[in-house]
């Protein structure tokens, strides 16, 4: 059997971004080949190529980009080359990721039979084919919906089931769930895993969720330097943790904790899934008998000890917010924020999240309550004035983006501010160096990857040296390196006594970097507390559709063998792991085993 | 989150199960009648008979506001600047510096006014209770391209979403100190600017999104004529709405042909239908202002 999907040594480049430029390669020597019914997740950074090789797939690389393409792209028999995309759309079905620009109609039964009609299906055999397609994404009572009103994670199954209308055997999808809340990823990876073993179909997808492509893959691509680096089952993929590391690919984090044990305790440890990982631990726990620990945690970091904490700098009254159309999205909320906190706002979508922060710099006004920001009442304050002290990083960076060079982009904050030329130039330069755009400063940002131009939407805000800093959702679609990078540089900010609201689905985040989390649900603060002590009450995670980080569900598990619960990284995890393991028991098993057993030295 | 506002109401009343072609009889029907009987009680008439479709079709009152808001300034607008400038030969109700305001030109610019208003109200009626696909499949049927009926409607989709962009992209920007507020006109309109080019390039990235989804649906496959998942059929109803809409119009014409010695099309000149150049004088006479106004609301 032929495989359906043989991509042969593919070489592009994209034709030039300037008139004068050069063409940028991308990829240089690609081959691969997907068999029928496997479920192939292809991980890269952000720039990779991840989008142009899925791209290629159905022909839109080249057809509709330009550029030059060498090589062969062939899907279910089908040359790229010889058949355009919209006869490639028998064969290979393709979901993007901006829900908003791919469905087109207004009722979900005529999104879903849009293609058929468009490929001459006959009347009743559309009807059949609707129904299928809408019971296999589990949206089967949804046909007579709106598109435009329904979820993030139900628009990306309606455009699945439109793709299988169509009779796809392939579905080539790119970076589907990352904007999606967790329950909407939980969602579409459920079904494409359903859709591979109840009816064959070959899944290709582009992604960042390393989480879930563990569980769900059957084989993992790495994309590095415009070719596959690295191609098999995600466990076997995933040991290479040291290249991965160094490409900024980044690894599950239960894997990087079998990396840090390894690297601390010098035995090897490699966990492939949370039962995995589960059962090693606690077997060796059993084998060794281990104290018990409450682990070395740091204390929580004490606000009210610092003598500014007194001048809040954000108070939240009583809130109220209600929209021109009478949705209610907030009510009665009440928050106090000190200068200094890195505090995480969140919340499945719709929970209110960005409605709260839009307040915090004037963008919306109070329907009931009041806002203060460093004693200003946002119902009188003006939202320019207000943008000197808050910093907003918009979810989506093509929202600010206008200038015709990145430099200019970046110096339109400190511009605004009516700063001395000199200072602005200072803190443009800075910005630049920061984030390492300095190469990039004088080409356009609206051409520029998307990586990159989530960088510049950052740098410009940061320029503007605002007291405090609201980030939207910023890492959806990034890679681990991207994230890491993006982070450290807020981390920084805040460690200069700076305040960071970050609204987030990204657990991992939150268990790294916050202080502070609040939930949201239904306009409503559920929950408002350190990360630890959330992750104590998992009642509330549930409500608001959240999901420990496994770090913190693997040290729960392991609470019965005496593990401290409430971990927040693999360093902790490891560090609590190293102290529980007691030193003269080791020494003693050490006669009996293999030599390189782990050390005492890093305990504590 | 905001609820996106489309202009299609979804209910389920029987205008709203109304074969489209119907509807677009409705449509043609009373742009027709109001432009051949140009008089306040006929566009008035037609206000009040769209009203009552409206409230057939459940439309909910706060929509129906909305519809008359929008229409407001551009009534005044008309209304004024046709009265202080058509002038003619009629009795003078007072004059203005060098303008005088007549009797004819205030009659003409509540016409205009009234009319506008009757345009946008049947335009209204069709798009609250078409869906966009039934819509397409209207024109379908009526011969026009596919392209073309698929364009519209996804103008009328894409409508909301880019409103909400622009809504959006503002926010961003005032975010980042631009100041949209209290200002001279000339300023605000200056500082709209960098509005202006983010929502451009971000309204080319969203369509050359859409291009590529549009291909990947397989439209435009080579050798493949479209099929239709929901064909349309005349039922009882919409021919009965048919032969109502027939009946109207062959009395309206009815109650000219005793009055074929018809009088120069005016203002409140009772019920003629004008003759081709009297509809030439109307179409024509109107200040080119107004006329442009008007054709671009009807398109919208």
């Amino acid at each position: 059997m032929t495989a359906d999907i043989i991509v042969h040594n593919l070489h592009y480049s994209y034709p030039p971004l300037t008139p004068d430029g050069d063409p940028a390669p991308v990829l240089k020597g690609v081959s691969l080949e997907v068999q029928q019914g496997e479920f192939v997740a292809l991980l890269g950074r952000v720039g990779a190529g991840k989008t142009t090789l899925c791209m290629a797939l159905n022909g839109l690389v080249p057809h509709s980009t330009g550029g030059i393409f060498r090589g062969e792209v062939t899907v279910l028999g089908l040359d790229t080359k010889q058949h355009p995309v919209a006869d490639m759309a028998r064969s290979v079905g393709m979901v993007f990721q901006d829900p908003e620009s791919q469905l087109v109609q207004m009722r979900v039964e005529d999104e879903v039979a849009f293609g058929p009609e468009n490929l001459g299906v006959p009347t009743a055999e559309i009807e059949k084919r609707v129904t299928w397609a809408l019971k296999a994404v589990g949206l089967a009572d949804y046909r007579d919906r709106s598109p435009l009103l329904l979820s993030g994670g139900e628009k990306q199954r309606v455009a699945i089931a439109a793709m299988l209308a169509m009779h796809s055997r392939v579905l080539v999808l790119d970076e589907p769930t990352a904007n999606l809340d967790p329950v909407g990823k939980a969602a579409v990876f459920n079904v494409l895993s359903g859709l591979c073993r109840e009816h064959r179909i070959t899944v290709f997808m582009a992604t960042q969720e390393l989480e879930r492509i563990a569980r769900f893959a059957d084989r993992v691509l790495v994309l590095h330097k415009g070719q596959i680096a690295l191609d098999g089952p995600p466990a076997e993929v995933f040991q290479h943790v040291t290249e991965l590391q160094a490409w900024g690919v980044g690894v599950p984090q239960l894997v990087e904790l079998g990396h840090v044990l390894t690297q601390r305790t010098r035995r090897s440890y490699h966990f492939t899934s949370m039962s995995d990982a589960y059962k090693q631990l606690r077997r060796q726990a059993r084998k060794v008998r281990m104290r018990k620990s409450q682990g070395p945690f740091p204390p929580p970091p004490n606000h009210s000890a610092n003598p500014l904490a007194a001048l809040s700098q954000i108070v939240v009254e009583n809130l109220s917010y209600t929209y021109a159309d009478g949705t209610t999205a907030l009510q009665e909320v009440n928050l106090i924020l000190p200068p200094g906190e890195f505090v995480a706002i969140l919340g499945p979508n719709g929970s209110g999240k960005t409605t709260l922060a839009k307040h915090f710099d004037g963008l919306l006004k109070p329907t009931k309550g009041r806002v203060l920001v460093e004693r200003r009442d946002t119902r009188t304050a003006r939202v320019a004035e207000l943008a000197r002290l808050v910093g907003y990083v918009f979810q989506n960076p093509d929202h600010q983006i206008f200038a015709p060079t990145v430099r200019e982009e970046i110096a339109f904050g400190p511009r605004m501010q009516e700063l001395p030329a000199s200072i602005a130039g200072q803190r443009v330069d800075d910005a630049l160096a920061r984030f390492g755009l300095t190469p990039y400063a004088d080409l356009p940002p609206a051409l520029l990857g998307f990586g990159q131009r989530r960088q510049i939407a950052l740098a410009a805000v940061i320029a503007t040296q605002p007291k405090v800093l609201i980030l939207d959702e910023p890492t959806g679609g990034l890679d681990g390196r991207s994230r890491q990078e993006l982070l450290d540089v807020v981390a920084g900010f805040n460690a200069l006594g700076r305040t960071v609201i970050l609204i987030t689905h990204d657990m991992r985040l939150v268990a790294e970097y916050a202080h502070r989390a609040v939930v949201l649900l239904n306009g409503r603060i559920l929950f408002d507390g350190s990360p630890r002590a959330l992750f104590h009450q998992p009642e509330f995670l549930d409500q608001a559709g959240l999901a420990l980080p496994p770090i913190t569900r693997l040290a729960d598990r392991l609470a019965p063998e005496g593990m401290a619960p409430g971990v927040l990284s693999s360093a902790e995890f490891a560090a609590a792991w190293q102290a529980r393991l007691p030193v003269k028991h080791k020494r003693k098993k050490k006669a009996r085993r293999a030599p390189g057993k782990e050390s005492p030295d890093h305990a504590g | 989150m905001r609820a996106d506002f489309n202009l299609y109401v979804r209910r389920d009343t029987w205008l709203h199960r109304l074969d489209p072609r119907v509807k677009l009889a409705f449509v043609v029907e009373a742009t027709a009648l109001l432009f051949l009987w140009p008089s306040v009680r006929t566009a008035v008439g037609m206000i009040a008979c769209c009203s009552i479709v409206l409230w057939l079709a459940q439309i909910p009152a706060p929509q129906i506001a909305r519809a008359w808001r929008t229409m407001a300034p551009l009534m005044v607008m008309v209304f004024v600047l046709t009265a202080l400038f058509a002038g003619g030969p009629s009795r003078v109700l007072f004059p203005i510096g060098p303008l005088k305001v007549t009797l004819g030109a205030v009659q003409q610019g509540a016409l205009l006014a009234t009319r506008l208003l009757a345009l946008a109200l049947i335009f209204f009626f069709w798009l609250f209770t078409t869906d966009q696909a039934a819509m397409v499949r209207g024109f379908l049927a009526l011969r026009i391209p596919y392209d073309w009926g698929l364009t519209l409607a996804l103008a009328l989709r894409y409508l909301p979403i880019f409103a909400g962009l622009f809504q959006q992209v503002r926010e961003a920007q005032q975010a980042r100190g631009l100041d949209l507020e209290q200002r001279s006109f000339w300023q605000r309109l200056n500082a709209y600017r960098p509005v202006l080019i983010a929502m451009v390039i971000s309204a080319l990235r969203h369509s050359e999104h859409l291009g590529w989804a549009l291909e990947a649906r397989a439209l435009g496959a080579r050798g493949v004529r479209r099929s239709v998942f929901r064909p349309l059929h005349l039922r009882r109803g919409d021919v009965a709405v048919l032969i109502l809409l027939l009946l109207t119009l062959t009395l309206k014409f009815g109650r000219r042909t005793g009055k074929l010695n018809a009088q120069r099309v005016g203002v409140g000149q009772g019920w003629q239908c004008p003759t081709p150049a009297q509809l030439y004088n109307v179409l024509f006479r109107t200040p080119r202002h107004v006329l442009l106004l008007t054709q671009d609301y009807a398109i919208i």
